[in-house]
C-alpha cells in the first residue's frame, strides 16, 4: 500500500467516526428532548380537570332564579365547561357562610325529562379517586311542568349512596322553555354540624374536586348520564382585597359625570345667548 | 328716482348666501348638541351601572355591553366636538387646543369603570382625531 492510498483510508475512516459521532450526538439530542418534552405533559395530565377560583360576592338567593336587575350571581367566576356533550355555564361565588354553585344549560323541550336532575358529588380533597368522593348534593326533579324539585343530602359509603341524617346545604332549579338552572349553596367550615361525617367539610383556601352530574332518572348513581370534575378553590378570609379602588373610581366617576353634566348644561346657555346675539346684530 | 343707490345683486346674494350658512352653522350647533346631549345620557347610563341588564350573560353579550358603552362615548365625543367647532366658528374663533383636551378628557374619564371600555374608546379617539385633523389638513 502506497503513501497516499493509506492516507486516503484514514480520511475515509476519519469520516465515518466523524459520522458515527454527529449520529450520536443528535440521538443524545432527541432522547434528552423527548425527556424535557415529556416533564411538561406530566402536569398536564394531571391538569386536565377545570380549575375555578372562587369569588366572594353578595350571597344569592337560591330559588333556581338569576336576577341579573339586582346584580344576582354578579360577582361569581363563570366558567363554560362540556358535561359530556351537554355545553354548561358553571357559576362559583361564596361569602363567609356559604359556597355558592349555579349550573345552566339549555335543552329543547322534549329532551327535558320530567325526573331531571343535576347534582354535585364533593371530593374529601383535590383528589380525584373515586374514594374520596363522599358526599353528594342533588336537586331533583319531579315534575318539570309544575316545577317540583326536592333537595338531597347524600353520603357514600362503598359507592352507595346513602340519606344523611340532617341535610346539610340547599339547592334549587327552575325549568323554563329550554333553560334549566340550577342553583346550590353548600356551607363552609361548619364544624359540628355534621356529628356523623356525613358531609365534605370544605375549608377556606382549599382546592375540592367537584363532580358535576346529570341524569334523567332518580337513581343514584345508576341515574347520572353525563359527568365533569372540575377543581374549585374555595378563597381564604384573608385574601379578600377592601374594595377601596372601586371606592375611589365611583367617586372619580360620580365626579366626572357631575361636571360634565354642569358644562353641558352650561354650554347650551352660551348657545342660546350666541342666539340672542346674532338677532341683536342682525336687527 | 330714488336717490339711494341700490346694492348690487351680487352684494346681496353673498350677504343672503352668508346669512344661509350662519343659519345652517348655527342649526348645527344646536343638533349636534342635543346629540351629544342625548349620548351623554346615554353613556351615563350604561358606563354610570345605572343599566346592567347586558352584563353576565355569557361572552357575546359583555362584548355588546362594552360595544354600547365605546359607542355611547365616541358619538359624544365626536356630537360635541362637531357643536363645538361650528359655535367657535360663529364667533369667529377656532377650536383650541384647550378645549379639545377638555372634551378628550371628559370622554375617557367616562371610561374609568371598565378597562375594556377604556381601551377601545381610547383607540376610537385616536381613529377620530387622525381623521378629524386629516380632513381639516384637507
Amino acid at each position: 500500500m502506497n503513501n497516499t492510498e493509506s492516507r486516503r483510508i484514514t480520511k475515509i475512516n476519519g469520516f465515518t467516526i466523524l459520522k458515527k459521532k454527529i449520529f450520536r450526538v443528535l440521538i443524545c439530542i432527541i432522547v434528552m428532548n423527548t425527556f424535557i418534552i415529556s416533564s411538561f405533559f406530566v402536569p398536564n395530565v394531571y391538569g386536565l380537570q377545570e380549575e375555578i377560583d372562587s369569588e366572594f360576592g353578595e350571597s344569592p338567593i337560591i330559588d333556581g332564579y338569576i336576577d341579573f336587575s339586582s346584580n344576582e350571581w354578579n360577582e361569581a367566576t363563570k366558567v363554560p365547561i362540556e358535561l359530556g356533550d351537554l355545553p354548561i355555564s358553571l357559576w362559583v361565588m361564596q361569602d363567609e357562610i356559604n359556597l355558592y354553585i349555579s349550573i345552566q344549560f339549555e335543552l329543547e323541550g322534549y329532551a327535558h325529562k320530567d325526573t331531571e336532575f343535576v347534582g354535585m358529588i364533593i371530593s374529601n380533597s383535590s383528589s380525584i379517586i373515586p374514594e374520596e368522593f363522599l358526599d353528594v348534593k342533588i336537586v331533583q326533579f319531579s315534575n318539570k311542568t309544575s316545577n317540583d324539585f326536592i333537595f338531597l343530602d347524600y353520603n357514600i359509603n362503598n359507592s352507595e349512596f346513602l340519606n344523611d341524617t340532617k341535610q346539610n346545604g340547599m339547592g334549587a332549579a327552575k325549568i323554563e322553555g329550554i333553560d334549566s338552572t340550577y342553583e346550590f349553596s353548600i356551607p363552609i367550615n361548619e364544624v359540628g354540624g355534621d356529628e356523623n361525617m356525613q358531609d365534605v367539610l370544605l375549608e377556606y383556601g382549599n382546592m375540592y374536586a367537584f363532580n358535576i352530574t346529570y341524569g334523567e332518572t332518580p337513581v343514584y348513581p345508576g341515574g347520572i348520564k353525563k359527568s365533569e370534575i372540575v377543581l374549585i378553590t374555595i378563597k381564604n378570609l384573608s385574601i379578600t382585597e377592601p374594595p377601596l379602588w372601586d371606592l375611589v373610581f365611583f367617586i372619580l366617576n360620580i365626579i366626572i359625570f357631575s361636571i360634565l353634566g354642569i358644562l353641558y348644561g352650561f354650554y347650551i346657555y352660551k348657545i342660546f345667548k350666541l342666539k340672542e346675539k346674532i338677532e341683536r346684530i342682525k336687527r | 328716482m330714488s336717490k339711494i343707490p341700490k346694492q348690487p345683486k351680487k352684494e346681496q346674494k353673498i350677504k343672503k348666501r352668508y346669512r344661509t350658512d350662519e343659519n345652517f352653522a348655527y342649526r348645527s350647533v344646536i343638533i349636534s348638541a342635543i346629540l351629544g346631549g342625548i349620548f351623554y345620557l346615554i353613556s351615563l347610563l350604561l358606563n354610570f351601572g345605572i343599566i346592567t341588564n347586558f352584563i353576565d350573560q355569557g361572552v357575546i353579550w359583555d362584548f355588546i355591553d362594552v360595544l354600547f358603552k365605546v359607542l355611547a362615548i365616541l358619538l359624544f365625543f365626536l356630537f360635541m366636538i362637531t357643536s363645538l367647532g361650528n359655535y367657535k366658528e360663529l364667533i369667529g374663533k377656532p377650536v383650541n387646543w384647550k378645549e379639545l383636551l377638555l372634551i378628550l378628557g371628559f370622554s375617557i374619564g367616562q371610561t374609568i369603570l371598565n378597562i375594556w371600555v377604556f381601551i377601545f374608546t381610547l383607540f376610537g379617539l385616536l381613529i377620530i382625531l387622525i381623521y378629524l385633523y386629516l380632513a381639516q389638513g384637507i
